[in-house]
């Protein structure tokens, strides 16, 4: 029972993601791709900003730091890549609770604006740390992931990887939004106080959140260094943490299913209005300004408000009705 | 031993004492009140308690134990249990969900243990209809029979309620009083409860402490206070003991 949910999401993912890989088109893929990638990251900063509350707007450092160890663990030292991503991955982690740790003494915008700090010294670092990140060049070459003789270099096959991973952190995540830990984050972001007076140490809840929330952040960064086999700092800037933070708000902060559809959402929306020329931006920022305003429960909250609204309608109610006695 | 000590307490926001002196003792499964006019350091006084203020001078004992500097949740997890004024629920759990983030404090219990040991505290309270409930779709009074049952689920030694029966209607003042009758019954709690409902006072509590302006001007059995000019002259009114007699 436990396990329903997290297992409807899993396979939802999948058969969804599957279909889609059969239909798109090549450059849809890549974008489809991209798209699961930027969801795996975006599910991340859900645990951070959607249940523990903490706005965080360094969330593409943390990408950005599974990106660059995979990179560097790959190509300077050589390293298979499936040993270089779990490596990159807990040293993302420990960096997030090393920094956590002062950081989340601050609170709504102070928090906002040390993690929009951390993200800005991430990009200065890895521009002017040439000999370790190669600078503004970025790091080239990245060894593609395989198993046995089959690679994962295509974009069909690359999307079987990044389906298998976003459907196994969306089920993690959901299972844990029922467990001890995602009600006592809940709980943090509902009321600190009221929380502190349950017995719950509010600041280790909010280091687990921000940590889990940098593990998944690393998982993309990691994905996106095997995709893209390029990592540089442009890839991993203040835009794309406000990007991301503008996915979970678009899809439905809180939610797994809101901070998929946001991601994919607003990787297709470009292309879609790709007509409009370099006006798109216009119609993109008023688009976003319209779910803000509009939809403040995101996507999600629109779909379960239709869902309300339709179980109420009489024929609908009288055709369900046989339903539910038998 | 006593239950919950707090020794010469001073508290000072600028250049206004909250609390100046003040001592409380509560022996074990003792029921004690704070009354006093608005303003007179009661809450403060819970907030120092339970570590949400420090004093600047004065010590607080839980079970014959310095908490002084301890934080908050060291306490709860120590013995000490809380509600709030306005009452402060978790609102995007339910009720069962709310009730278990209290139980889950105690030891590693399986979900399924904490989900049986919170349902029982949820029957004991009379919400067992609203369970699995949002607990924005609850009444203001059942909402704060929520957090009350939240904190007994923390299974605390001496429970802390801050005006209890502010909003509620006169028939749920009334289960309020039962329940919380019962549940001392029941677990043997040692109680602090800050009312201005003094029908509520005068029915459960055994002592009574005082404050005006931060100061401790009175202290003794409900009948004791009731005849107390000082108390009749700054909170009660001297109406009061006529109304009472």
């Amino acid at each position: 029972m436990a396990m329903r949910i997290p297992l409807q999401i899993a396979t939802a993912i999948i058969v969804l993601g599957g279909i889609s890989g059969m239909v798109l088109p090549e450059y849809h893929l890549r974008l489809l791709n991209l798209s699961l990638i930027s969801a795996v990251a975006v599910i991340g900063l859900n645990f951070a900003f959607g249940y523990a509350g903490l706005i965080s707007l360094g969330h593409a450092a943390f990408v950005g730091m599974g990106g660059y160890g995979l990179a560097i663990l790959t190509t300077t030292c050589g390293w298979s890549p499936w040993l270089a991503a779990p490596v990159a991955i807990a040293a993302t982690a420990i960096s997030a609770g090393l920094i956590g740790y002062p950081l989340l003494r601050l609170r709504g915008h102070y928090l906002a604006l040390a993690t929009l700090g951390l993200n800005v010294s991430f990009y200065i670092v890895t521009s002017n740390w040439i000999a370790m990140t190669g600078g503004t060049n970025g790091i080239a070459r990245i060894p593609g992931l395989t198993l046995g003789s089959f690679s994962f270099s295509g974009e069909h096959q690359f999307l079987w990887l990044a389906l298998m991973v976003l459907a196994l952190i969306a089920a993690a995540a959901a299972a844990l939004h029922k467990s001890r830990l995602g009600r006592e984050m809940i709980a943090v972001r509902d009321d600190e106080i009221a929380s502190e007076m349950t017995g719950i140490d509010t600041t280790r809840i909010k280091i687990a959140a921000f940590v889990l929330s940098a593990i998944c952040a690393a998982v993309a960064g990691c994905l996106f260094a095997l995709h893209m086999r390029f990592v540089a700092p442009e890839d991993f800037t203040y835009a794309h943490s406000i990007t991301y933070l503008a996915m979970l708000i678009v899809g439905g902060e809180g939610t797994i299913v809101g901070a998929v559809l946001g991601a994919v959402l607003l990787t297709f929306l470009p292309e879609w209005l790709r007509f409009l020329g370099t006006a798109y931006l216009f119609f993109f920022g008023l688009l976003v300004l319209g779910i803000l305003v509009f939809l403040p429960t995101g996507l999600v909250g629109l779909g379960q408000r239709l869902s309300r609204r339709s179980a109420k309608t009489p024929l609908l109610a009288s055709a369900r009705a046989p339903e539910a006695t038998s | 031993m006593n239950a919950l000590e707090a020794r010469g307490i001073h508290k000072r926001y600028g250049g206004l004492a909250a609390l100046a002196d003040v001592d409380l003792t509560v022996k074990n499964g003792q029921f004690v009140a704070v009354i006093g006019p608005n303003g007179a350091g009661k809450s403060t006084l819970l907030n120092v308690l339970t570590g949400l203020a420090m004093p600047d001078e004065g010590q607080v004992l839980l079970a014959g134990q310095a908490i002084t500097r301890m934080a908050t949740n060291k306490r709860i997890r120590a013995g000490l249990g809380r509600t709030f004024q306005h009452g402060r629920v978790f609102a995007r759990l339910s009720v069962l969900e709310n009730v278990m983030t209290g139980a889950a404090i105690r030891g590693r219990l399986s979900e399924s243990d904490l989900r049986d040991f919170s349902m029982e505290i949820i029957e004991q309270m009379g919400l067992a209809d609203v369970a699995h409930e949002a607990i924005m779709s609850l009444s203001y009074g059942r909402r704060r029979m929520v957090e009350l049952s939240r904190a007994l689920a923390c299974r605390p030694h001496v429970l802390l309620l801050d005006e209890p029966a502010a909003g509620l209607n006169s028939g749920e003042v009334d289960q309020l009083i039962d329940r919380l009758a019962e549940l001392r019954a029941v677990h043997g709690l040692a109680v602090v409860l800050i009312e201005h409902n003094m029908g509520m006072v005068m029915r459960l509590a055994e002592r009574i402490f005082v404050l005006n302006f931060g100061c401790k001007i009175a202290e003794g059995t409900p009948a004791e206070i009731q005849a107390d000019p000082a108390v009749l002259s700054a909170y009660l009114g001297e109406g009061y003991a006529h109304a009472v007699v």
